[in-house]
């Protein structure tokens, strides 16, 4: 079994839960409910930052997600024509911002978290930009019964 | 998106957006905030009609616990599924009280 189907908004950030239930709907089928939401949780905090940092807000730019749906494996991509990220960031953001002094107020992060929160969220992360776009993909792999 | 109600010097706040996300968080902080800049240092915050938060809503959620400073207190209440899941990847159930329900964070805060 494998299919695919692309989706695309407005960037648009009352627009991101729409496209977000959708991917999640596709996925329903496939995953249980803690993947199914991590899976929800990664794809806003992708579109998020591509809408926030990527097009620093602006309204009108393409925000594209790509679903493929495979045996064993749901890949999604956030596909989008800003500026790219810069390199290492998404490597850095592996260094987890959660281990703060729970004690220490000023420590508790307000933001920051959405490039970690995917790192823990999915099972495979991996950024591409070239000259015609940057392609954020995101692995969620599907657990077998009994493996 | 946010209703109101003073039980024992205790303000509940009751979210009834289904999602806090960052299109939401900005209005959501303004309004907690308000409440704070009003006077009130003890409250609860019923997120039993949430279901998604993302890390905009969270990150909302520990700046209004920042404005209230180490006097007041902001707990958690009625938080499932996704939404108790992210609290408790991020460590920030180390940082709110989460109470199953209203009743039971209302009656720590105003013991």
């Amino acid at each position: 079994m494998v299919a695919s189907i692309s989706l695309s908004i407005d960037s648009d950030l009352d627009k991101v839960s729409l496209l977000a239930r959708a991917v999640r709907a596709l996925c329903e089928d496939f995953l249980g409910p803690d993947d199914l939401d991590a899976v929800e949780l990664s794809l806003v905090e992708a579109i998020n930052n591509v809408i926030k940092h990527g097009y620093h807000g602006e309204k009108g730019k393409d925000v594209q997600v790509a679903v493929g749906l495979q045996a064993d494996r749901i890949v999604i991509d956030v596909i989008d024509h800003a500026l790219p990220m810069a390199a290492g960031v998404l490597e850095q953001a592996s260094d987890d911002p959660f281990t703060f002094d729970e004690t220490d107020l000023a420590e508790i992060p307000e933001g920051g978290m959405g490039l970690a929160l995917i790192h823990m969220n999915m099972d495979e992360v991996e950024y591409v930009s070239n000259e015609s776009e940057n392609r954020l993909r995101m692995v969620k792999r599907i657990a077998r019964p009994g493996s | 998106m946010l209703s109101t109600d003073l039980r024992n010097n205790v303000l509940v706040v009751r979210v009834s957006e289904r999602r806090i996300d960052a299109s939401r968080a900005p209005a959501f902080k303004d309004e907690i905030t308000k409440c704070i800049e009003a006077g009130q240092n003890q409250i609860v915050l019923d997120l039993s009609g949430v279901e998604f938060i993302d890390s905009s809503g969270l990150g909302a959620l520990v700046s209004c616990l920042k404005r209230l400073g180490p006097r007041g207190s902001l707990a958690v209440a009625g938080a499932t599924g996704a939404v108790s899941r992210l609290f408790t990847l991020t460590r920030m159930d180390k940082v709110f009280t989460l109470h199953p329900n209203v009743d039971s964070a209302v009656d720590q805060l105003s013991a």
